[in-house]
């Protein structure tokens, strides 16, 4: 995914031919009257169809924790002594009791997260508009909120773990537990991936060559962080929220 | 900015590839975020109702699915899609692999869950 | 994946200023091992895909060959138990991961963009990155026969035999980590091919103009893009299980083994249709080549492989049918799978109808081509005959699975891949291969497969469980499984001949003192042969304009008065003298291969030890930040190129 318009452009740009009205745009690979096939940028394609690869990843990691949760469950109710022996001593009761995972959950600090993931779609969104419009002041401040938002919720989910750890949930105790540390761990993995990125943009705005023309990689960073945020949506609700 | 938007325009005459040019206000963004914001609020506050069974989960998964689409159509741009000859390219590829990913994964519930058996 | 997850858009040029370059320079070199390691040519590194293909074709051939010595006679010791369980699972692992899928790749990055008139595919680094990381992936495979053992739990490897308990030994991580690896470089690599289908076509070539082979390109990265993720799901849970103490596949903590199958298989169907679809499109462009006529029904041969494509996503479950996953589920993916024969079929019907009244021209390339139809089709109906489940219960685990898989793969899909070598050498090499050779080839290649797999139907009937060490004299399996092995013989060295064939070719060529070949040897209907052979390093010196589906064709041959179709020109006459002058070509790159290089050693730190994570990961991240501010291309070019942004930097 690291191909950006350099390449994109020694490809597509060798033909100079005669309607070569505008300058050559290093930010968009279709320019200078040699245009791709659905006038579409590279780009832009290849970052929607790498978004497509990652529902399929995400969607299979969502149902391993489902379906664990659920076998999980099943076998607590059925009274299966030996899960109920992997589950932390004084914590196996209120499992039974209420037959589910849920107790274990802090519901108002999670959706504070939730809410400040969110946030940061907005901030992203506010940086991809002030770089189309060269307006450096609000690129950085607007990159910069996008970058502290997204650590905060980093921070969070590491504190969210040591409570949990704490409490007894190890990676390896229960089926549930590796579960769910793997599904929220891979989505935490893909923030701190977008934090990297938006940290490298960020150092560019601030040397000054963060500008309209380089709009479109602001714009895919974008992409990807709407869709991590998408993914937490989505977690929240059904990890989170159902029972 | 105008200089791109001119200049695939004049490219292809038919098509609006550019979402720059329609991009929204900044006031939009944020009423969007707002939405977004009181969507989140009332789903927290659903799952303290003590509801239980379809009434619990289906609005829940509801209101996740209109979060969904708000995000990926106006934050991402969906909604501003370059429309080309029947279809626009970028919210089908990722349609159709999010259709995929629910069909597929779906069937293997059906496939786990006893009654079915 | 962390690696791909990062659309670094760093801008090029950053550093183009600060001269001299330094470790930021883009290679120079024109000749010599250093640019095929730096290369970013999708002509080159397709070729370096067929190589690396044919080195881990080697690799699994003798363990096939090991795998037939050993049952070539009843009660044999010639291989240990445990031996022969690493023995079958690496020589699956390594045909299917490393070998079939590979050779699709390196048709699909030879010529799809030839086909569509393209200067390259859209990102050239990142296609030498996809190829080296599948490399390096495949070798850190293989490393594991000399680090304590390979996998061995069949190439499914199904839970809970691939758990700790049951392959203490390091193989199965060996075989997560280095498909992880590789499946890296098949996803980054469907990206970047879909997109040069979608967006790099010549004007005028719309989708319907396109080549067939270029259409199952298309539906084959599709899958690839798709099916990957699931399986690096999968290996995910695996590794946690195995490395980390997780519990996903751990009975004893309430899990369901059965996750793995589901998970395997639905990356696992589309996977087998990823490794046949490429061999239909080549044959879909030799056939009417050689019987002088278009093929019949192109749309449907499209539509088909894209039915195909898109139905291989609701079959997986018939892999697992005695698996106990319930009536309703083995109702619903037996009527699923026999469907799938349905378009399958018509792509069938198709080639016969493209032969029928054709002016057939039988050489190697065609002779190639109708064996894939005919053994695929024997494949196709063994499939069908195990679609029913009740069937399919009698048979499954049986030598008639491996007979039927076989088919598919090695009288399908490899035997079309071998036609499309000798169909394509010439663009690709500038030289023909012996016309002697290869229909020898052949023969001995169509006899010593069938005598190798089609034993192995009456075997799986009279009930040989497949993966068994060995078998009593008593079972009556003696005769045919000798057979079998004698066929193997055959069809190992048939297949090396196609080795020997360019060799000895290559040396009477030169010999001779021929000139390469002409642009068209063979009058063929595509735009990849309206350009010089070996095809020129700039691909076009002009983009092509295309009018109508296999536009080189029409170009050739017009209508005269009379309705009577002439030949106006030969292809030599249109072809493209390939002169590259003005011609501006990606610069080659160091990063590729670097950063291909940092993940296997992260893969070792997972499997041995983290602290090796670290020096990985710190060449991983730098490997990314080099590739990202690494200059376009040589100083001038860059300057011409960069003028927008130079611009803006005064103005601020």
């Amino acid at each position: 995914m690291t191909d950006i318009a350099d390449s994109a452009t020694d490809v597509v740009d060798d033909v100079a031919s005669a309607d070569d009205h505008a300058p050559a745009d290093h930010g968009h690979d279709d320019h200078g009257g040699h245009h791709t096939s659905l006038g579409l940028s590279n780009m832009k394609l290849a970052m929607w169809l790498f978004l497509g690869s990652e529902c399929l990843l995400f969607g299979a990691l969502i149902s391993t924790f489902l379906l664990s949760k659920a076998r999980f469950i099943t076998e607590l109710v059925a009274g299966n002594p030996r899960v109920i022996e992997s589950i932390p001593a004084g914590l196996a009761e209120e499992f039974i009791e209420a037959g589910t995972v849920e107790p274990i959950y802090d519901i108002p600090f999670t959706s504070g997260s939730s809410f400040i993931l969110l946030m940061s779609s907005l901030t992203m969104v506010l940086a991809h508009k002030a770089v189309s419009e060269d307006d450096d002041l609000q690129t950085k401040i607007w990159l910069g909120a996008t970058a502290l938002l997204g650590s905060t919720f980093m921070a969070g989910q590491v504190y969210e773990f040591t409570v949990f750890y704490r409490e007894g949930i190890e990676y390896g105790t229960s089926l549930y537990g590796s579960a769910f540390y793997t599904l929220t761990g891979f989505h935490g993995a893909h923030v701190t991936g977008g934090i990297l990125m938006l940290l490298s943009l960020l150092v560019l705005a601030f040397r000054g060559k963060l500008k309209s023309n380089r709009a479109e990689t602001v714009e895919l960073v974008g992409l990807y962080w709407h869709f991590v945020d998408i993914v937490w949506v989505l977690i929240f609700t059904i990890v989170y929220l159902i029972p | 900015m105008a200089e791109q938007t001119a200049d695939v325009a004049a490219a292809h005459g038919h098509a609006h590839d550019d979402d720059h040019g329609h991009h929204p206000t900044e006031r939009h963004y944020w009423i969007i975020f707002a939405i977004l914001a009181v969507l989140t609020a009332v789903e927290v506050a659903w799952s303290y109702l003590g509801l239980e069974g379809v009434s619990l989960w289906l609005p829940l998964l509801v209101m996740m699915v209109a979060k969904f689409i708000l995000v990926a159509g106006e934050f991402m741009h969906l909604r501003f899609d370059t429309k080309i000859i029947n279809g626009r390219v970028f919210t089908w590829a990722f349609a159709a692999s999010l259709l995929l990913a629910v069909a597929v994964y779906f069937i293997v519930f059906a496939a786990f869950d006893t009654v079915f058996a | 994946m962390a690696m791909m997850e990062e659309p670094l858009a760093l801008p090029s040029g950053t550093v183009a200023r600060s001269r001299p370059l330094g470790a930021f320079s883009r290679p120079r070199e024109t000749s010599g091992l250093v640019t095929w390691l730096t290369t970013v040519d999708h002509k080159k590194i397709g070729i370096m895909y067929g190589a690396a293909a044919l080195f881990f074709l080697i690799i699994g051939g003798i363990a096939a060959l090991m795998i037939r010595v050993q049952l070539a006679v009843p009660d044999s010791e010639f291989l240990s138990a445990e031996f022969y369980n690493q023995v079958f699972t690496m020589h699956g692992t390594v045909m299917v991961f490393l070998v079939v899928m590979p050779i699709g790749a390196a048709f699909a990055n030879y010529l799809m963009p030839l086909q569509v008139g393209a200067r390259d595919v859209a990102f050239p680094r990142i296609n030498a990155f996809s190829f080296w990381v599948f490399f390096f992936g495949g070798l850190m495979l293989n490393t594991s026969w000399f680090l304590g053992g390979g996998a061995d739990g069949g190439w499914f490897n199904y839970a809970p035999n691939n758990g700790i308990a049951f392959s203490p030994s390091n193989g199965i991580d060996f075989w997560n980590i280095g498909l992880f690896i590789a499946g890296i470089g098949s996803l980054t690599g469907s990206v970047n091919l879909i997109t040069t289908v979608l967006n790099m076509r010549a004007p005028g070539m719309s989708l319907m103009k396109t080549p067939v082979f270029t259409w199952m390109t298309l539906v084959t990265q599709f899958l690839l893009l798709l099916a990957i993720p699931v399986l690096t799901v999968a290996q995910i849970l695996l590794a946690s299980d195995r490395l980390f103490g997780a519990n996903f596949f751990n009975v004893e903590q309430g899990a369901d083994p059965l996750l793995w199958q589901h998970l395997f298989w639905i990356f696992g169907h589309p996977e087998v249709y990823l490794m046949i679809l490429p061999a239909f499109g080549i044959v879909s462009e030799i056939i009417p080549t050689f019987s002088r006529k278009p093929i019949f029904g192109y749309p449907f041969m499209v539509f088909s492989g894209i039915a195909i494509g898109f139905m291989g996503w609701g079959v997986w479950a018939h892999h697992m049918f005695v698996s106990g996953i319930g009536p309703l589920s083995v109702a619903a993916f037996t009527v699923a799978t026999m469907f799938i024969a349905v378009p399958t079929g018509v792509k069938i019907l198709n080639w016969l109808a493209t032969m029928w009244g054709g002016k057939i021209i039988l050489n190697t390339a065609m002779l190639f081509s109708i064996a894939l139809v005919i053994q695929f089709t024997v494949g196709g109906l063994s499939g069908v005959s195990h679609a029913m489940a009740a069937h399919d219960t009698q048979q499954t685990d049986t030598y008639y699975i491996v007979a039927h898989f076989h088919y598919v793969l090695f009288g399908g899909a490899f035997f079309g891949f071998i036609g499309g070598m000798y169909f394509w050498w010439p663009k690709a090499f500038g030289y023909m291969l012996s016309e002697r050779i290869g229909k020898l080839q052949f023969w001995l290649m169509v006899i010593g497969f069938n005598l190798t797999f089609g034993p192995m139907h009456i075997l799986g009937l009279q009930g040989m469980p497949r993966r068994m060490q060995t078998y009593s004299d008593a079972h009556g399996f003696n005769f045919w499984n000798m057979a079998a092995t004698i066929g193997s013989f055959i069809l190992g060295f048939s297949t090396l001949m196609i080795l020997l064939n360019a060799f000895v070719s290559y040396r009477k060529w030169v010999a001779a003192d021929r000139p390469n070949v002409g642009a068209d040897p063979w009058d063929a209907r595509t735009l990849e042969w309206s350009i010089q052979s070996p095809a020129p390093d700039h691909n076009f010196d002009h983009d092509p304009v295309v009018t109508s589906l296999d536009d080189f064709w029409h170009r050739k041959y017009q209508k005269d008065e009379n309705g009577v179709l002439r030949r106006v020109a030969t292809g030599d006459e249109l072809a493209q003298p390939g002169n590259g002058e003005g011609v501006h070509l990606p610069a080659p790159s160091y990063w590729p291969i670097v950063l291909a290089g940092s993940i296997p050693i992260i893969g070792y730190g997972v499997i041995y030890s983290l602290w090796l994570v670290i020096p990985g990961a710190v060449l991983m991240m730098a490997s990314i930040y080099g590739w990202a501010l690494e200059p376009a291309d040589d100083l001038d070019i860059d300057d011409h190129h960069d003028d927008h942004a130079k611009e803006l930097e005064t103005v601020s």
